[in-house]
C-alpha cells in the first residue's frame, strides 16, 4: 500500500518535472494583456474654422499660432541626417573615381612630352651672308610642332577622360544590372523549382483577339439555309490544323444527331463547308501550335434571318 | 468474387476512358460561331447523261427543270453550264472536284437516264459536296417516260431537303380559278397545274361560276364553291378518279369551306338572316355545328395545323381584323392591331406563322405574322393582292395580283405570283389565261 503511494507520487512528480522542463511554454510567462487605451488623434480646437469675428482677432490668433508653432519647433529634436542609400554612395564613389582619374590624367598631360629633336649646335650663327660651300649639305630645318597651351591641353584631356570615364561607369552599371537580374532569376528558380516549363506555357497563351479573328474569318464563309434556324442545338466540329493554318481534317462530332435530324445534318454540312472554305485559318504568329486542335461550336439559334 | 472484380475493372476502364476523352477535349480550343449568311448556295446541275438521243434529251430536260426549281426557291444559285470545265459524268463516276471548286460551286448534281423499254426510263442521280469532296445522296427511279417532269420534281425535293434540311415543295400542284373574257362576262373555270405552271389542265368547263378551291390536307381532293342557278353549292372533286360529289347547297355562302387538318371536318362561314357566322360540318355524318354567334361578319376561318385553334376575320371590333379562338368556338381573342383592315388569314403548315391580306390607304398587301399577332411583316403589295396559300413546307406563299383596270374598268390583268417568306423573291407563275384564288396542294403521294 505504502509502496504504491510512493510509486504514484514519484510518477506524478516525474510527470510534473518533465512537463515543466520539457515544455518550454510552461516556463515562459505570458505577458499580461494591457487594456487598450483609445486615443483620439484628431485635434479639437476651441474655435471653429468658420469666418467669425474681426480680422484683428484673427491676426492675433494667427500670431499666437505662429508663436506656438515656433515653440513647438524649438522643442522638437532635429532629425538625424538621412542615411545615404547604396545608390548615392555608388554615385559618390563614381564621381570621386572620375575626379581622381581626371587629376591623374591631367598630371600626366602637364608633364611636357619629350620630343626627340636633334638640335645641331655646330651650326654657326648667321652674321654675314655665308658663303656657299660646295658639297656641303645644309641641315634641314625641322619644323617644330606648335606648343599647346597648358589650359587647352587640360580641356582636351578632360573631355577625353570624361567620355572614357562615362563609358566605364556605364559598363559597370550594365554589369551590375545583369548580375542583379541573374540573382533575381536564381532566387525565383530556387523558389519555384522547375519553373521553366510554366513560364513557357504562359508566354504562349492565346488572347481573345486571336479567337475573334478566327471566328470572324470562319463566319464569313458560313452560308446556311433558313432551316438552320430550326436547329436549336450547338453543332460542334473538331478540326485539326497545320502550322500554316491549313485545315487538315474536319469531323462532325455528334454523329447520331447528324444521322437522325435532317436540319442538323444540312446545317452541319454547311458548317463543314465553311471551315474547309475558310482554310487557311488566320492563326496568330508564334502560337500556331496552340491552335492545332480546335472545336468550332456552330450556334444558329441567335441568327435572325428576316 | 470474379463478378465483383470484373465489375470494378469495367468501371475503372470507363472512368479512365472518360478521363482520356475529357483530357483530349480539354486541349482543344473552343470557338463559338454564332453568325453567318443566308445567301443562295451556288450549285452546278450537270446535264443527265444518256446513251441514246432520246434519253439524252430527257436528261437535259430533267436537269433544266431541277435547275429552275432550285433557283426558283431563292435558296440556290445555279451556275451556267457553259462555265463548266468538266463534261457531265455518270453518277457512278466520282467527279474530279478540282474541276468544279474553282467556279465557287458548293454542290454538284450528276445523273443519268436509261431507256428500259419504249415507255419506261430509269433515272439515277447523285448529289456531291464539292468542298468536302463527298457524296451526299443518291437515288434511282424507274418511271414511265412521260412522267420525266415529275421525276425532276422528286429529285429537286431530295436535293432541296438534303442541302437545306427543309422538306421540298416541288412535287406539288396548284389548283386555281382560270379567268378569261371581259369583266362583265367573265368565264371562270377550275384549273390545275404543277407548281411551276406546267402540265396545265381545266377541271370545269366554265358553264357555271366557280370560286375559292381548297385542297384536302390528307388526300388529292378539292372542295370548291360553284353557283348553280344562283345557288351556292359546295362540291368535292377527286383528282385521282376525276369524280365530283355535291356536298350540299349553302345559301349565303361566299367562300368555299376549308378542311380540318385531319380531313374529317370542313369549316365555313354562312350568312343567315344577315348575320355571317362560322360553322363546322362533320363529313362523316353531315352534322353542322355553329361556332360563333355575333351580330358581326365572321368569315375566312382556317384551322391551326394541330386542329386546336381557328383563326378568322371579323368586324366585331368596328373594323375588319384577325381573331383567334379555340376549335370549340371559345376564347375569342383579337390578334391584329396594325393600321388598316385584315382579311383571309391562313395558318402556315408548321404553325409558326399566319399569312393574311391587308388593306391600308387604298393598297393591298400580303403579309405574315406570328399567331399571337407579333412580328407582322408585309411581303408583297399591289393594286389588289389577295388569297395567300402556303407551300407544304411553309417557306413559300402563292397569291393573286390584279393590276389597275384600264379602258374604264373593262379590262384588267389577274395573275398568280409566288414569294418566299423573306419577301425577296417574287415570281410570276405563267398561266394560259388570267388566274386567281390559288390553292397549294400537299406533297404528292409516291
Amino acid at each position: 500500500m505504502v509502496s504504491s503511494t510512493f510509486i504514484s507520487i514519484g510518477l506524478h512528480v516525474s510527470i510534473i518535472i518533465i512537463a515543466y522542463f520539457g515544455m518550454p511554454s510552461l516556463k515562459i510567462r505570458e505577458p499580461i494583456e494591457q487594456p487598450i487605451d483609445i486615443v483620439e488623434d484628431t485635434p479639437i480646437s476651441s474655435q471653429t474654422s468658420l469666418k467669425l469675428g474681426s480680422v484683428k482677432e484673427k491676426k492675433e490668433i494667427n500670431d499666437k499660432k505662429v508663436e506656438v508653432k515656433e515653440k513647438k519647433i524649438k522643442k522638437s529634436v532635429p532629425p538625424p541626417p538621412p542615411v545615404p542609400s547604396r545608390e548615392i554612395i555608388d554615385k559618390k564613389n563614381n564621381e570621386l573615381k572620375k575626379q581622381k582619374d581626371l587629376k591623374e590624367i591631367a598630371e600626366i598631360i602637364k608633364k611636357k612630352p619629350k620630343l626627340n629633336i636633334n638640335k645641331k649646335k655646330d651650326v654657326p650663327k648667321v652674321v654675314a651672308k655665308p658663303k656657299r660651300i660646295k658639297n656641303q649639305i645644309t641641315p634641314k630645318a625641322i619644323v617644330k610642332p606648335e606648343k599647346i597651351k597648358n589650359k587647352q591641353k587640360e580641356n582636351l584631356a578632360k573631355g577625353l577622360l570624361n567620355t572614357l570615364a562615362e563609358a566605364k561607369i556605364k559598363n559597370d552599371e550594365v554589369k551590375k544590372e545583369k548580375s542583379k537580374k541573374e540573382d533575381i532569376l536564381k532566387t525565383i528558380k530556387k523558389l519555384a523549382g522547375n519553373s521553366n516549363r510554366r513560364v513557357k506555357e504562359t508566354s504562349l497563351s492565346y488572347s481573345q483577339t486571336d479567337i475573334d479573328r478566327i471566328r470572324s474569318h470562319v463566319s464569313k464563309f458560313f452560308n446556311m439555309s433558313y432551316a438552320a434556324l430550326e436547329v436549336n442545338k450547338m453543332i460542334p466540329l473538331k478540326i485539326i490544323t497545320d502550322l500554316d493554318g491549313t485545315v487538315k481534317s474536319v469531323n462532325i462530332i455528334e454523329k447520331s444527331k447528324y444521322l437522325k435530324d435532317k436540319f442538323y445534318r444540312a446545317t452541319a454540312d454547311a458548317a463543314r463547308r465553311a471551315v474547309l472554305d475558310s482554310s487557311p485559318l488566320p492563326l496568330p504568329k508564334g502560337k500556331e501550335k496552340l491552335f492545332r486542335n480546335i472545336v468550332f461550336d456552330f450556334d444558329t439559334s441567335r441568327i435572325n434571318s428576316y | 468474387m470474379n463478378k465483383s472484380l470484373h465489375h470494378i475493372c469495367s468501371r475503372l476502364f470507363i472512368i479512365t476512358f472518360c478521363l482520356m476523352i475529357s483530357k483530349a477535349f480539354a486541349d482543344d480550343i473552343k470557338i463559338k460561331i454564332n453568325s453567318g449568311q443566308i445567301e443562295p448556295l451556288p450549285v452546278a446541275i450537270a446535264d443527265f447523261t444518256g446513251k441514246e438521243g432520246k434519253s439524252n434529251q430527257i436528261g437535259r430536260q430533267i436537269s433544266e427543270v431541277i435547275s429552275n426549281n432550285l433557283v426558283g426557291s431563292g435558296q440556290f444559285k445555279a451556275i451556267e453550264s457553259a462555265a463548266f470545265i468538266a463534261p457531265p459524268t455518270s453518277p457512278s463516276v466520282r467527279p474530279n472536284f478540282l474541276d468544279w471548286s474553282p467556279l465557287g460551286i458548293k454542290a454538284l448534281v450528276t445523273g443519268s437516264v436509261k431507256n428500259i423499254n419504249n415507255d419506261e426510263i430509269e433515272v439515277e442521280f447523285r448529289l456531291w459536296d464539292v468542298v468536302a469532296e463527298t457524296d451526299l445522296i443518291g437515288l434511282r427511279l424507274t418511271v414511265a417516260s412521260k412522267a420525266w417532269r415529275r421525276v425532276a420534281h422528286i429529285i429537286s425535293d431530295e436535293i432541296f431537303e438534303r442541302l437545306s434540311g427543309d422538306s421540298g415543295y416541288f412535287d406539288t400542284r396548284i389548283v386555281y380559278v382560270s379567268e378569261s373574257g371581259p369583266q362583265n362576262k367573265r368565264l371562270k373555270r377550275l384549273a390545275i397545274m404543277d407548281q411551276d405552271g406546267e402540265n396545265h389542265q381545266y377541271l370545269t368547263d366554265g358553264s357555271f361560276l366557280v370560286l375559292t378551291p381548297r385542297f384536302s390536307p390528307t388526300s388529292q381532293e378539292i372542295t370548291y364553291l360553284a353557283y348553280f342557278k344562283n345557288e351556292p353549292r359546295v362540291y368535292i372533286f377527286n383528282l385521282e378518279t376525276g369524280q365530283q360529289e355535291l356536298l350540299g347547297s349553302f345559301p349565303g355562302m361566299t367562300f368555299a369551306p376549308r378542311f380540318s387538318p385531319a380531313g374529317d371536318k370542313i369549316i365555313m362561314s354562312l350568312a343567315q338572316k344577315g348575320i355571317t357566322d362560322i360553322y363546322t360540318m362533320n363529313l362523316n355524318n353531315q352534322e353542322v355545328k355553329r361556332l360563333t354567334n355575333s351580330s358581326a361578319i365572321d368569315t375566312s376561318p382556317s384551322y391551326s395545323p394541330d386542329g386546336k385553334q381557328i383563326i378568322f376575320n371579323s368586324d366585331r371590333g368596328g373594323s375588319q381584323q384577325i381573331y383567334i379562338m379555340d376549335s370549340n368556338g371559345k376564347n375569342i381573342k383579337r390578334i391584329s392591331f396594325g393600321n388598316g383592315r385584315y382579311a383571309t388569314p391562313v395558318w402556315a403548315p408548321k404553325g409558326e406563322l399566319i399569312a393574311f391580306t391587308k388593306m391600308h390607304k387604298n393598297k393591298f398587301y400580303i403579309g405574315v405574322m406570328a399567331p399571337d399577332g407579333s412580328g407582322e411583316r408585309l411581303l408583297a403589295q399591289g393594286y389588289l393582292v389577295e388569297g395567300p396559300t402556303w407551300a407544304p413546307n411553309g417557306r413559300v406563299l402563292m397569291y393573286f395580283k390584279q393590276d389597275k383596270p384600264i379602258d374604264d374598268g373593262k379590262s384588267t390583268n389577274v395573275n398568280l405570283y409566288k414569294i418566299d417568306i423573306t419577301g425577296f423573291r417574287e415570281t410570276r407563275i405563267i398561266t394560259p389565261s388570267d388566274g386567281s384564288d390559288p390553292a397549294w396542294s400537299p406533297l404528292l403521294p409516291n
